[in-house]
């Protein structure tokens, strides 16, 4: 027992240790000072990068470009004086951690440099905030779909969800006819370009034409019938459609036929990929909750159904669901280093653990970038696996 | 009955495969007609644009990409029906744009029609205007911003065949018609369109031509899938034949010091990613930089025609050895993981007790009777590992240089060479497909309890 939980500490501690690399990447691992005083002013160069997006007045401080240049009165650097994308080139083409290095009065590169003279350490600090933005990203993703897909067809069956015919029938027109002509006739007519702007056109164009067809339905007898929605049967009709998706192999064709890809449609195409496991998986959970006694109470209760989804059934699977999102974060995290690795889809001058390790092929006896992000890699896998395996 | 079911599945999966990819080429930057035009003739679209527009024409009508899309289009009433006999994607775009902008097709025809004379006509032959006027217009071809069009326009002195021009494009927005756009049209076209050209052509065994090296994407597949082939099979033959029995063992020895330390090297085993294993075995053992230079580098090595069948297999062997160890360890400690599990589950069951008390040896009792009821999920786990195993190729392919379809996929995809990327994954999705039917009819052909009328529920975690 207590050998156990020394283990999941290790694990946690690596997890949280990640979490703020991404976060602070910027104040750890930059190639600005934190704090800088030139000429009796004070500068505040890393702060300033995240200012300048919000406030469009320009500063009445002369831009500073390079800071290794700029003689200071005194500078507060950041522990990795480098950003792992800005080239150094005294320190060019492949310099081992031990050997000699032309830093000056700055830090050596600790891990050593690449062909252009990136810092390997920052480039591992900055890697792991896209890695983590891969892996958080696209396990939201997949959770935002598949947690109401999986969670409602497992707990409501075929059988369990009832609506008037007209609501059906109005609510499949709707979609079916409303956003076509949305995206053909509305947008290009109102000249829409805005993305948020187009979902509400859509929206719009949905709800319109579905409630006016609920409301001519309705008049008739017949429509107005409760009839129930085999919403199970179309849940899984939908997941063995995706079963036959070579997820990585897609993944990969997509990224190439999509022309400037970027680190959004990484994280968009894994999230797609991913809901098909959260909703099996949900599913089968909410199979397992519906029939628990507690549920039979609260229908007894006279609680509306989907009251109980989510208020009383979804956060009984919610331990399970999380182990399994971790797991998906873990190879969320694999795929990203596996296209940046390969130079697909990733951009080219981000720095990524899978960019370092492909830049230690171009020179195999640069040993250091081939096996540092490798160690970052497998130590982030682990401890997910060692984190769900105990809780799971 | 349910396999049945599932062979129906089968080419509806396909189809949306094969519809989802149709409709991502048409994203592609490359055009399709363009790089099948030999080089001589490409070299022409700046000096004789008149020519090389008749010849890209004729090339787009004998690949079919005159046709339109797919068998229904919907659109709004402004946009003609035959927008997709304008051949050129950039043009078909600019003409798009103008009458979205203005809703009149008939006039922004015309402006088309009296654009393209201008930009036709010989540069070198006319006054310094209509020349100016001449090179504007064959910049406009390929300009699909109504705003900037208009600038450009404004912005030419309207004189000679620049008249023309202006006078087209006032027309256009003298005559707007934007109610146009409100309304719907959907239109069917029959079996004539490109999606439907594209699978009649596969059915019929032609897959196409690759942009990149203008061969037969069919031949190009053909020398690929033998070597992943054959990769994979060997992994997969390791992959059991270490498994079964390590993982049998450590069910027996469960709780020993030893067992302990074996669970924890597969695991550590199983996070490792295995391309990092790979890039590390790679650099280390197969360039001369450190002096560990003990297998062939990358590549299956050449083997001569009249070698001997043991030369060919030693050949052959040094390389695949690296490969094949980094495309099945993750797998082999998943594996083995699995098997331990559930043999420690059967091994405290009382059907074991019995055999014991029968006087069967632990060998008997291990492989007559536990070994068939804990394989049960390593039929499930088999169908779980094909997709890995076939994305994890494209990697170890990558990394060792083999070309199979890993490789095949990877250079198609820098290159974006579109019919080449589509048949691979639609081969991929084949074999994924198979592999877990194939795994589904085997747990229920070993285990009777299995009904395969309800939907399986154990692919959770397919890594």
């Amino acid at each position: 027992m207590e050998n156990n939980k020394r283990k999941v500490g290790w694990a946690h501690c690596w997890i949280i240790l990640l979490v703020v690399l991404a976060v602070f990447a910027d104040l750890i691992a930059n190639d600005r000072p934190l704090i800088a005083c030139v000429n009796g002013e004070l500068h505040f160069p890393v702060l300033s990068t995240y200012s300048d997006g919000f406030t469009d007045q320009p500063t009445h401080q002369k831009q500073i470009y390079n800071w290794y240049e700029q003689t200071t009165d005194w500078a507060v650097w950041p522990p990795v004086p480098y950003d792992g994308s800005s080239p150094d080139l005294r320190n060019a083409n492949y310099r081992s951690p031990s050997e000699v290095q032309q830093t000056g009065t700055f830090a050596r590169h600790l891990l050593g440099t690449d062909r252009l003279g990136r810092d390997v350490l920052a480039s591992l600090i900055h890697g792991t905030r896209v890695a983590l933005l891969v892996g958080f990203g696209s396990v939201l993703l997949s959770l935002l779909i598949g947690v109401p897909l999986g969670g409602a067809a497992g707990f409501f069956g075929n059988t369990g969800l009832r609506f008037s015919r007209a609501s059906c029938w109005a609510t499949a027109a709707g979609i079916s006819l409303g956003l076509p002509y949305a995206i053909v006739c509305l947008l290009p007519y109102f000249d829409i370009t805005n993305l948020s702007a187009q979902g509400f056109a859509c929206v719009v164009a949905i709800s319109v034409i579905g409630g006016g067809i609920y409301l001519l339905l309705n008049q008739f007898r017949k429509f107005r019938v409760d009839v129930s929605f085999p919403l199970d049967g179309i849940v899984l009709q939908i997941l063995e459609l995706f079963v036959n998706v070579p997820g990585a192999v897609f993944l990969i064709a997509v990224v190439a036929f999509i022309e400037d890809a970027s680190l959004t449609t990484v994280i968009v195409v894994v999230g797609i990929l991913g809901w098909t496991a959260v909703a099996r998986f949900l599913r089968a959970e909410m199979l397992r909750v519906r029939s628990l006694p507690y549920i039979e109470a609260a229908y007894g209760g006279n609680i509306s159904s989907w009251r109980i989804l989510f208020v009383h059934a979804l956060p009984n699977a919610i331990g399970p669901l999380l182990v399994i999102a971790g797991f998906m974060m873990g190879s969320a995290i694999l795929l990203e280093a596996f296209l940046s690795f390969l130079g697909i889809g990733i951009p080219n001058d981000l720095p990524t653990w899978g960019s370092l390790l492909r830049r230690a092929r171009e020179q195999p006896s640069a040993w250091w970038l081939a096996v540092f992000p490798g160690v970052m890699l497998t130590a982030t896998i682990l401890a997910i696996l060692r984190i769900g395996e105990r809780k799971g | 009955m349910y396999a049945l079911r599932r062979l129906l599945y089968l080419p509806f999966s396909l189809v949306l495969l094969s519809l989802l990819c149709f409709v991502l080429s048409s994203y592609v930057p490359l055009d399709p007609v363009a790089s099948s035009l030999p080089s001589a003739d490409s070299r022409l679209s700046s000096q004789d644009p008149e020519t090389y527009d008749r010849i890209y024409r004729r090339a787009a009508t004998r690949l079919g990409y005159d046709k339109p899309p797919f068998y229904v289009s919907i659109s709004n009433a402004a946009l003609p029906d035959t927008l997709h006999r304008i051949t050129r994607p950039t043009e078909r775009k600019m003409l798009r744009a103008l009458t979205l902008d203005a809703g009149n097709w008939e006039k922004v025809a015309e402006y088309y029609r009296v654009l393209k004379a201008v930009a036709f006509t010989d540069v070198n032959s006319t006054s310094s205007h209509d020349e100016q006027a001449t090179l504007l217009a064959r910049r406009l071809l390929l300009q699909d911003d109504p705003e900037v069009i208009r600038e450009s326009i404004d912005g030419l002195r309207s004189r000679g065949r620049a008249h023309h021009l202006t006078t087209a494009h006032t027309d256009i927005y003298q005559n707007q018609q934007r109610q146009r756009l409100l309304w719907p049209v959907v239109r069917w076209h029959g079996t004539g369109n490109q999606y439907h050209r594209w699978l009649s052509n596969i059915f019929a065994g032609d897959f196409g031509i690759s942009y990149l090296d203008q061969q037969p994407v069919i031949d190009k597949i053909k020398r690929a899938v033998p070597n992943t082939l054959l990769l994979n099979a060997l992994a997969l033959f390791i992959i059991f034949a270490l498994s079964i029995p390590l993982g049998l063992y450590l069910a027996r020895r469960v709780g020993t010091r030893r067992e302990s330390w074996i669970t924890g090297g597969l695991f550590i085993l199983y996070g490792v990613p295995s391309f990092w294993v790979a890039t590390l075995l790679a650099t280390f053992f197969t360039t001369p930089a450190y002096g560990m230079d003990f297998f062939p580098s990358m590549g299956l090595g050449s083997v001569p025609v009249d070698a001997s069948w043991w030369e060919t297999v030693s050949v052959r062997g040094g390389h695949l050895i690296l490969p094949v160890l980094c495309l099945s360890y993750p797998a082999l400690a998943y594996v083995s993981r699995h098997l331990r599990q559930s043999g420690t589950q059967e091994l405290s069951m009382p059907y074991v007790r019995t055999a014991r008390m029968k006087g069967l040896s632990e060998r008997k009792i291990l492989w007559g009777h536990v070994f068939r009821n804990a394989s049960f999920p390593l039929v499930t786990l088999f169908g779980n590992i094909i997709p890995g195993m076939l994305a994890g190729s494209v990697l170890i392919e990558r990394i060792f240089n083999i070309p199979g379809m890993g490789q095949l996929l990877y250079v198609s995809a820098v290159g974006g060479d579109w019919p080449v990327i589509i048949m691979l994954v639609m081969i991929n999705g084949l074999l994924t497909a198979l592999g877990l039917l194939v795994a589904d009819l085997t747990y229920a052909a070993i285990d009777p309890r299995v009904e395969l009328n309800r939907p399986s529920l154990t692919q959770v975690n397919n890594r």
